[in-house]
This record gives C-alpha cells, sequence and structure tokens, in this order.
C-alpha cells in the first residue's frame, strides 16, 4: 500500500522529465522513427502543399505513456529525421516548432490523465483539447515564425498561412485521432492494470 | 517506397565513406550552420557547389535523387514562387531593400524584379541545404551519425535515441507497407479521389492503431536486450563504429577548423562589424539606394487592426 501512495505523490518536475530508463529510450527511438516515417509517407493530402500529418499521433502516445519531456525530444528528434529522409533539406524553423507542440501534447500526465494506470476521463479529454489547440498556437502561431524569419527570411505572411493550415490540421487530427486512441489505451492498460492485492493468506 | 529511401547502412568504399562519424558529423553541422547564417550569393554558390561535389564523388544511386530533387523543384521551387507571389509580391521590398517593376497584372499582383532576386536566393538557400543533407545522409551509417553526435558533447542516450531511431526507419516503413496493403485486401480505399476525407482520416486511424501497437510492442523486448548487455550503467561508452583518423580524417579536420573560424568571423562580421542595411546583398541595388522597411508593416493581418 505504502508503495502506491508514494507512486501517486510524484512532483510536477519528475512528471515533466518522466523517467528516463532504458524503455523509455527504446520508446523514444521507435516513436522518433515512426514520427519519421509517417510524417514522409503518412500524410492525407488536403490542398497542394497542405496535408493532414498522421505523425502527429506519436507524440500523443508517447506523450500519455512517458511524459511531455520524451514527447519534446521524440519529435524533435524524429522531425530532423523526417528532413533526412524527406530530402527536402534541413527545416530547423519547423522541428523547434514541433518539438514544442510535442512537449505542450504530451502534458498529460502532468494533469493527472495517467494512461499507463488507466485513468482518462471526459475532463482530461476537455484539457487535452485545450492543451493540443494552445500548443499549436504557440509553436507554429509564435515560435515557427520568428525562427523561420531569422534563420531561413521566409516571408512572414507565407509563413503565417502555412503556420494557419498546420494549426488547423494537426488539431483535427491530435482530437479526432488522439482521443478516440488515448482511451483504447487507457482501455488496454487498465485491463492489465486492474489486480487487486491476494489478501485472503493474511491471517 | 524502399527505393525512395536513400539512407545508407552499410559503409562504403570511396575517401568519404571512410572518414570517421565524428569529422562527418561535424561538416555536417558547420555547412548547416553556414548555410543558414548567410543570405549572401557570392557565399551561398561555393556552399552549394561543395556538397554537391561530394556527392557525385561518392557515385551514388541516382534515382532516388533524382525523384528526391524533382519534387523539392515542384513545391519548393514552382509551387512555393506562386504562392509568394500572388500573397506577398513585393516582399522584395523588405528583404532586398528597392522596388523596381517589371510586370504588371494587376493591382495586388505584381512581379518586381528584386522579389525575382528574393526567390532566387532563397531557393538557392534550399537547395545548399538540400545537397548537404543528401551528402550527409548517403556517407553516414546510423552508429556512425551516433559517435559522431556524442563528439558534439551531446549525451550519449541522446544519441542511442538518434541512431536507434534512424536504424528502425526501414523496419517500420516495412511494417507501414505491409499493414496498409492487408487493409486494403480487406476493403479499405484510400485513394483519395474515391473516398471522402471524413472516411480516409477514420480509416488511417484504423491503420495506424495495428502499427503503433506492433512497433511499441517491441520496446520490451529491446529495452530488455540492452539492458542485459549493461546499458546505462555508466556515464560514458564508446562507440564500436570510431576509428582512428585517416588520412582524409585529419584533412577534413584541418578544414573544419579553419572553417568554422571563417563562420564565426563572417557572422560577427555581416551581424555587428558591418551590419548590411537590409537581409540580403543583391546585384543591381545600390548601397544608397535601400530603403528599410519594418517587418511588421508588411503582415497582412496587421493591416486589419488598423
Amino acid at each position: 500500500m505504502e508503495n502506491t501512495t508514494v507512486k501517486a505523490k510524484k512532483s510536477i518536475g519528475s512528471l515533466i522529465v518522466g523517467e528516463w530508463n532504458t524503455k523509455t529510450i527504446v520508446a523514444i527511438a521507435i516513436g522518433a522513427a515512426l514520427y519519421g516515417v509517417l510524417m514522409v509517407y503518412g500524410g492525407i493530402p488536403i490542398f497542394t502543399n497542405t496535408q493532414l500529418s498522421v505523425a502527429m499521433i506519436i507524440p500523443v502516445v508517447v506523450g500519455g505513456l512517458f511524459g511531455p519531456l520524451p514527447a519534446l525530444v521524440c519529435c524533435g528528434v524524429g522531425n530532423v529525421l523526417a528532413d533526412l529522409i524527406g530530402g527536402w533539406g534541413m527545416w530547423f524553423d519547423w522541428s523547434i516548432g514541433n518539438a514544442i507542440m510535442a512537449f505542450c501534447v504530451g502534458l498529460l500526465p502532468v494533469y493527472g490523465a495517467r494512461i499507463t494506470e488507466g485513468i482518462f476521463s471526459v475532463k482530461h479529454a476537455i484539457i487535452y483539447a485545450v492543451c493540443c489547440i494552445l500548443g499549436n498556437v504557440i509553436a507554429f502561431g509564435v515560435i515557427t515564425p520568428i525562427f523561420s524569419y531569422l534563420l531561413y527570411a521566409s516571408d512572414l505572411n507565407i509563413t503565417f498561412l502555412q503556420a494557419f493550415a498546420a494549426t488547423l490540421g494537426n488539431s483535427a487530427v491530435l482530437i479526432i485521432i488522439g482521443i478516440p486512441i488515448l482511451i483504447l489505451l487507457a482501455k488496454r492498460y487498465k485491463a492489465r492494470s486492474n489486480l487487486s492485492q491476494d489478501k485472503t493468506g493474511e491471517y | 517506397m524502399n527505393n525512395k529511401l536513400v539512407i545508407n547502412f552499410i559503409p562504403g568504399k570511396t575517401t568519404l565513406h571512410k572518414m570517421a562519424g565524428s569529422t562527418k558529423v561535424l561538416l555536417f553541422v558547420l555547412f548547416t550552420i553556414a548555410i543558414i547564417a548567410t543570405f549572401d550569393m557570392r557565399v551561398l554558390l561555393p556552399l552549394m557547389v561543395v556538397p554537391f561535389a561530394a556527392i557525385v564523388s561518392m557515385k551514388p544511386n541516382y534515382k532516388p535523387l533524382i525523384f528526391l530533387f524533382a519534387f523539392m523543384i515542384v513545391t519548393v521551387g514552382i509551387i512555393g514562387t506562386v504562392m509568394l507571389l500572388v500573397v506577398s509580391p513585393d516582399v522584395g521590398l523588405t528583404h532586398v531593400g528597392s522596388h523596381t517593376e517589371i510586370l504588371q497584372v494587376s493591382d495586388r499582383l505584381y512581379v518586381t524584379s528584386e522579389t525575382l532576386w528574393y526567390v532566387l536566393v532563397t531557393f538557392t538557400k534550399r537547395i545548399a541545404s538540400f545537397a548537404t543533407v543528401i551528402a550527409f545522409v548517403l556517407m553516414t551509417t546510423p552508429s556512425e551519425f551516433a559517435s559522431g553526435l556524442s563528439f558534439l558533447r551531446l549525451p550519449y542516450k541522446v544519441c542511442i535515441i538518434v541512431s536507434l531511431a534512424y536504424r528502425t526507419i526501414p523496419d517500420i516503413a516495412r511494417r507501414f507497407i505491409d499493414i496498409r496493403n492487408s487493409m486494403q485486401m480487406r476493403g479499405v480505399e484510400l485513394n483519395s479521389k474515391r473516398t471522402s476525407l471524413g472516411k480516409r482520416l477514420k480509416y488511417t486511424g484504423a491503420m495506424l492503431v495495428p502499427l503503433i501497437i506492433s512497433s511499441f510492442g517491441k520496446v520490451e523486448t529491446i529495452a530488455n536486450a540492452m539492458d542485459l548487455r549493461g546499458f546505462g550503467r555508466l556515464k560514458k561508452r564508446t562507440w564500436y563504429a570510431e576509428h582512428e583518423l585517416t588520412r582524409a580524417d585529419r584533412i577534413a579536420r584541418a578544414f573544419s577548423a579553419v572553417f568554422a573560424a571563417a563562420i564565426l568571423f563572417y557572422i560577427l562580421y555581416t551581424k555587428f562589424l558591418n551590419p548590411y542595411p537590409v537581409t540580403m546583398w543583391c546585384p543591381f541595388v545600390k548601397l544608397e539606394n535601400i530603403t528599410k522597411v519594418n517587418v511588421f508593416d508588411t503582415l497582412f493581418f496587421l493591416k486589419w487592426f488598423r
């Protein structure tokens, strides 16, 4: 029993950083690879140049299971890898933006949606949706344009239009596909975790 | 899809392939910084030629490269330019500092020679960065990449993440294609012409679940295998891919030291000592004719509030 109460009172700092053991590292690596592959090959084109990137699901899963900082590293590395295999040159402005967006999306354990223990309620879903939209707006509306302008002297009007499209598309994917996947994952973990301590042996 | 992947997993035979991973990563980072730092056509052109020479010297399979190159020219070059001309045709004024119309279609649609110069410079920049990436990807294997990153003093756990992710990409790509084929065999239509957007989103979700679960299902196995080999016990580790420096390595290291000093001097000189009034140097705009424009005045949505 003591063990569970200690587990419940994790500080926010440790929740943000997450546990950096071998399992986390491997999960981040595989998440980054998935992100890279889906970013390059798994888009659903809407117009020319704009697509709903399904890759946005990966930070949700990594963030839900391991915390925001792993999600940030996963997305940052994944985006750099996507640039490497996609062969459209390095776009560090978007990598940084995506990493920050992933951090906001991966905040799940911080506000109490512990997927690994099967906890994900309607309240958490609403906070999650708000976090997704806010994260997208901060990452693509503020940070990416700043870096775009400084590093590549991109035209800000175009960058803002692209950021607007990206925000809409990402938020749609994050909410429409993300919430069902989170519910599914929580159910899977709950099915495994409803073991109770056997008290019959205690006399 | 496998033909499209340019990632290299087998150590090659040319001089550039035989260099140590640390040198490759060092050169890649320096070239990327240099390309980001400059907007000067006179500096960008040599920076573009060197990676292309490196690509040619490695004698790669040109088929996927030509596909990528064509893709890049269509998206960044043609679509990007058309979008730019439609959305903000006067971007040349902001970055080059002058306004000379050469073609007027309507009140909001015109072409200035400065905008064309801006397009040319940014496109050269993109091409240079593209060539650097391709050259790096062609010459580096995942473990060399990781050892090189650790040479740059990154924590080795991050290096392992990068190398593991880089190495898993083909596996995941294969699994993705398997799942997509089996889904299509069961009647899931992913063609954009025959299904609506909502349905495609639903199907993609249905395709993602097995991909994510089967990929993350491997995590435990790999993590256990790494734990059994003592991963993460010590603060440092050595790299199998790192070898003694060859002659090419020594030359490249000396070159990169000079190159780094040159980049530092260039940034200091152009940003602080002798700043050019606008972002880009242009051969047909004289220094005394340059007009400076505040960037925030060009933003279309700020105009609505005035």
